[in-house]
């Protein structure tokens, strides 16, 4: 799955990151986790409040830090 | 395709079907925490002056002895009053999303919307890192930009945290008085900067670039989930704001124990004219989270520091900050940024003198 952390680089969106690798880690598999600080991307993708999560392309939740229990239901499900 | 039940299938608009812990075993909880909160709060006082003479025998008029009992008192009743106010305003932010906020203001115009959107700015976190993002949102929907400006300015200003807090301690008076004046700067500055007619100085990439309105994700929060949403506020906030905390009630405490009641009158009086602009010069450049000025301001005022100048100085702390500044600077031209902070900053001063003389 592509896992896509939206985020300018403050310290909650790095926490979503590190989160996100935490998650991707428990849950074994071929993931590709990218980040994207790039303001016109997330424009692009509607993202209003950061940090924001897609995965496969599709938003998940924007605005807050998931934990990596959050993380991995939301790579489960 | 799978044969095993799916017990975590995200179908849009309800809520996941794994399972999670009511909201009335999680509520319950906090209800019968509430009353045992509340008797360890009007304990905290008595405890301190207890500890202060007690353990460290000082005399509570000497200088350490007011200080250290200050400190002693603070300390524990701002982390209890923010774990409080935390809880209800996150919980409360659930049911408003920025998504909420933009559609509403994208139909408004004129005024209402300047009025609008620095009442919706109370109410919502706002995050340093999401002024673009959010800025690039509204503008590209249709929100004017002074409507936009004026969420803007709302809110870091208004935060609504400062606001219970205040609330709790010094009464509705002056709680209203910090919420209204915010409104009113963030109304004005929006409503003037929209009559300026400043949209060419925006950085031409923001209106170059595709936008998507609509990508929100449709999921509607259980009541267990906001529940959970506001816990976990309260240890992030908290969790994060601790040491800003630390340091505003040690120097709230250094102010209440050594500086004469004289000094703070002469400097933040009412007297001299030039200390409302000093305060908010002194205060602009300077960053505090909202809840770690709130002890500052507490102990200026209670060493005679003027109302108007105090509040000035806690609005251009929180309202304005270097790290904001540089963060909008990505979508603002330079002469916009001066032009809003001018603004703001023009209508603090103008807060601070309105109260110096009417209090």
């Amino acid at each position: 799955m592509l896992i896509e952390v939206f985020g300018p680089g403050c310290a909650k969106c790095q926490t979503l990151e590190k989160n996100v690798h935490q998650a991707v880690e428990q849950a074994g598999g071929d993931h590709a986790v990218v980040k994207v600080s790039d303001y016109a991307a997330m424009a692009a993708r509607g993202i209003l409040s950061t940090p924001a999560l897609a995965i496969d392309g599709q938003l998940k939740f924007q605005g807050k830090v998931a934990s990596p229990a959050e993380i991995l239901t939301l790579l489960k499900g | 395709m799978s044969e095993l039940p799916c017990t975590s299938c995200a179908v849009p608009g309800k809520p996941t079907q794994r399972p999670r812990p009511g909201f009335w075993r999680k509520g319950g909880w906090l209800l019968l925490a509430l009353p045992l909160w509340a008797l360890v709060y009007h304990l905290l006082e008595p405890t301190a002056n207890a500890l202060t003479t007690g353990l460290f025998g000082l005399d509570l008029k000497s200088h350490w002895g007011s200080a250290i009992a200050f400190f002693l008192f603070d300390a524990p009743k701002v982390l209890m009053l923010l774990s409080l106010v935390v809880l209800g305003v996150t919980f409360i932010q659930t049911f408003i999303t920025p998504e909420h906020t933009r559609d509403v203001l994208a139909t408004r115009t004129g005024a209402w919307g300047n009025l609008m959107a620095s009442l919706f700015g109370i109410f919502t976190p706002f995050c340093s890192c999401s002024a673009i993002p959010l800025f690039i949102g509204f503008v590209r929907v249709g929100v004017p930009l002074g409507v936009t400006f004026s969420y803007l300015v709302a809110a870091p200003m208004v935060n609504e945290v400062a606001l219970f807090m205040l609330l709790g301690m010094f009464g509705w008076k002056i709680a209203g008085i910090y919420a209204g004046t915010g409104v009113a700067i963030a109304f004005l500055a929006g409503w003037i900067l929209g009559k300026l007619k400043m949209e060419k100085h925006l950085e031409p990439w923001v209106m170059a670039i595709t936008f998507n309105a609509q990508a929100a994700s449709a999921h509607r929060m259980a009541r267990s989930e906001r529940l959970e949403a506001a816990i976990q506020g309260v240890k992030d906030i908290v969790g994060k704001v601790w040491p800003y905390l630390l340091v505003g009630i040690g120097v709230g405490a250094f102010i209440h124990g050594f500086v004469p009641a004289e000094f703070m009158a002469r400097f933040m009086g009412r007297a001299t004219w030039w200390s409302v602009p000093l305060a908010v010069l002194i205060g602009v450049p300077l960053y505090s989270n909202a809840a770690g000025v709130i002890p500052i301001v507490q102990a200026l005022l209670g060493k005679g520091a003027a109302l108007g100048t105090t509040l000035a100085f806690m609005m251009a702390v929180i309202g304005l900050s270097l790290p904001e500044t540089i963060i909008l600077r990505k979508v603002l031209k330079p002469r916009l940024i001066i032009v809003f902070i001018s603004v703001v900053a023009i209508g603090i001063v103008m807060v601070g003198y309105l109260f110096n003389f009417i209090m």
